[in-house]
């Protein structure tokens, strides 16, 4: 056990029945650090979650929390707090009954039990709705109630479970960001489990990327985006999604064609064994459309203007996406040039998907 | 006409039609006979006077005789007993089982089926299969509480004064326990699983647990249960008749039974109707009881 890991897995399964839905994780959180599980759905992150809540028993494997095994503590002495996809808030009691809940619990007197609440309801503006019940809250202010219910205990740490997932577009984008401040504030624990992996990339210092119960890959949001390790990490971070293309690579082994109908060369920023099939990806932010030099020729199939930025599908297959800053400079829609630099094109083995 | 017609097929005319159906088959043959009721409780009736309406007016007379007579407090106060325990069993046992199939293990869906067959059984049936079991000779519950060593000598549960009310209970605990689970299972049904885990994450056991969300969360539905347990208690018949006859000397007379001995074995039409007005009072506060606690349910 190092200092300053607050929760730490070992070798951890999870079965249901047949269903092996974690395989062997191993994880450690560092005190004071903000984790996100991410993953598509039924990759077993929320699982995971409510293995260290306590909620779901674990087969095998050893879990601990601030240096304590837990394995088999029930959730209510795991000293835990966790904020529910639907809040869970407590229907029949008003905010500030919900606030203090886990307090009196333990057998604080209500007086002092409702200045501590008044206290979390300052920090994250709920003051003048102590007196209301849940069901005359908005989803925002339901969330906040939940979120005061977790900071109020002052716990080892905090698990989300996809919180923001109920509330709309532009309130979920501010909510990020309170979230990440409250955080910051409390200095405390955090894993945050959430499919949309721009929630992950801004929000946490450490990404965890789930796949079929196992870990794929875990690093800083940056190191996701710029090393995957493989195709489906590279395909799941980033927005919109890498283009795969399949490619193989030229005798010299320093460019790969393209297989498209008309097949394209472009070049590799290193040398790869000449001949190997491989797939190719490239991020739609890296195909330019303004470079001075050009590797690759595609016609546009569609384009959808937002304002800030142009999307673009080129009429290949498969077919290849793009974006161009601003407004449309295109002029003849059947002749575009893209240049891809070196550095920016990735490749992955064509049978196990793994980076080279 | 047109008019008449076009609301008749999508306007209001149909809504009120479709109501007043309702209504004048509910007036004809409830309100009507309730307010007739209540008016013979203010006259004097016989056999002779029966076909007429104009009787003669005694005011409280009927209330007063009622009262005076020495059987009627003994027969509310038993009917008070046997509705506070058939309630209470009913309640306790069938919230037990609620919560004991709240846990969903393998094929506890259809063993709550089953218990559905007790509400199922006419009340009459049920009676007769409890006079075999609460006989004193040969019943099986004498049988089984002497050989667990409760009792050493057999007990006449039907014949002996100190238990005929007893044996009526038992059995209406019996037949209403599983109404009040499957209301009280749909109510346990309705809180959602998150909320309890969110609580045990907040530290509660599950005594707190229960205490500080199931039950606070089930007030409506307890509500409904037991009001409509005191409706269908204060209606319970059919079992005293096959169990008891309200004997013996009264010892098992409820005002409900009572009431029927009066009007049919007795021909005193007006005492009948004097004890049915005290119960319908009592009713409608039950009434008005479950209508605001299904009113209040809480939504989250």
């Amino acid at each position: 056990m190092s200092e300053g890991i607050q929760i730490e897995i070992n070798n951890l399964n999870k079965h249901f029945g047949h269903l092996h839905v974690l395989k062997n994780i191993n994880l450690s959180i560092p005190k004071g650090e903000f984790v996100a599980l991410v993953g598509p759905s039924g990759c077993g992150k929320s699982t995971l979650l409510r293995s260290i809540a306590g909620l779901e028993k674990i087969s095998s494997g050893d879990m601990s929390i601030a240096g304590e095994i837990v394995n088999h503590l029930p959730p209510r002495k795991r000293d835990i707090a966790m904020v529910f996809q639907s809040y869970a808030l407590y229907p029949h009691m008003n905010v500030q009954d919900n606030l203090t809940y886990s307090l009196r619990i333990k057998g604080m007197k209500k007086k002092s039990a409702n200045i501590e609440a008044a206290k979390v309801a300052k920090t994250i503006g709920l003051s003048e709705l102590l007196q209301r019940y849940p069901r005359e809250l908005s989803g925002g202010q339901r969330q906040r109630v939940a979120m005061g219910r977790a900071i109020i205990r002052e716990p080892k740490a905090f698990l989300f479970d996809e919180p923001l997932s109920n509330l709309d577009a532009s309130l979920r984008v501010h909510m990020r960001k309170e979230i990440r401040s409250l955080h910051d504030k409390l200095g405390a624990t955090s894993v945050y489990v959430t499919h949309d992996q721009i929630e992950a990339m801004t929000m946490a210092d450490q990404v965890v990327v789930l796949n079929e119960g196992e870990i794929v890959q875990q690093g800083s949001p940056l190191e996701l985006y710029d090393s995957p390790v493989n195709k489906f990490v590279a395909g799941f971070i980033g927005s919109p999604a890498m283009n795969f293309i399949k490619g193989i690579v030229s005798s010299d082994g320093r460019s790969v064609e393209l297989q498209f109908k008309v097949k394209q060369k472009i070049s590799l920023k290193s040398v790869f064994t000449p001949g190997m099939t491989v797939d190719v990806g490239i991020r739609p932010e890296h195909l330019d459309i303004n470079a001075s030099q050009t590797n690759l020729k595609v016609a546009v199939n569609s384009m959808e203007a937002t304002g800030s930025s142009t999307y673009y599908v080129a009429d290949t297959e498969p077919a290849l996406s793009f974006i161009e800053q601003g407004r449309s400079s295109i002029v003849d829609r059947e002749n575009v040039n893209l240049y891809v630099a070196p550095e920016h094109v990735y490749l992955f083995d064509a049978k196990s998907g793994l980076a080279l | 006409m047109r008019a008449l017609l076009a609301s008749l097929r999508d306007g209001r005319g149909f809504d009120i039609s479709l109501i007043s159906i309702t209504m004048t088959f509910l007036l004809l043959f409830c309100g009507v006979p309730l307010i007739y009721n209540a008016i013979m409780s203010f006259q004097e009736v016989d056999i002779f006077n029966l076909n007429t309406f104009i009787r003669p007016w005694v005011g409280f007379d009927n209330y007063r005789a009622l009262f005076a007579d020495a059987t009627t407090l003994p027969i509310f106060y038993n009917t008070l007993v046997f509705v506070f325990f058939s309630i209470a069993g009913q309640f306790l046992v069938g919230f037990a089982l609620a919560l004991f199939f709240s846990l969903k293990f393998s094929g506890s869906t259809y063993l709550r089926g089953l218990f559905l067959v007790s509400w199922v059984m006419p009340g009459l049936v049920v009676g007769a299969i409890w006079n075999w079991i609460l006989s004193g000779d040969f019943g099986i519950l004498n049988h089984v509480l002497k050989y667990i060593g409760v009792i050493s000598d057999n007990i006449f549960w039907r014949s002996d004064i100190h238990f005929s009310l007893w044996a009526v209970i038992i059995a209406n605990i019996w037949l209403g326990t599983a109404f009040n689970m499957i209301l009280l299972s749909v109510g346990l049904a309705a809180i959602p699983n998150d909320i309890y885990e969110a609580a045990q994450l907040d530290g509660a056991n599950a005594i707190q647990r229960f205490r500080t969300i199931t039950l606070p969360m089930m007030r409506a539905t307890i509500g409904a249960v037991v009001s409509l347990g005191l409706i269908f208690t204060l209606q319970q018949f059919d079992l005293f008749a096959a169990i008891t006859s309200g004997g013996p000397a009264n010892s098992s007379n409820v005002a409900q039974y009572r009431a029927w001995e009066m009007s049919f074995k007795e021909y005193d039409f007006a005492r009948g109707a004097t004890i049915s007005v005290l119960m319908i009072g009592v009713v409608m506060i039950a009434s008005i009881i479950y209508v605001r606690s299904t009113k209040q349910e809480i939504r989250g």
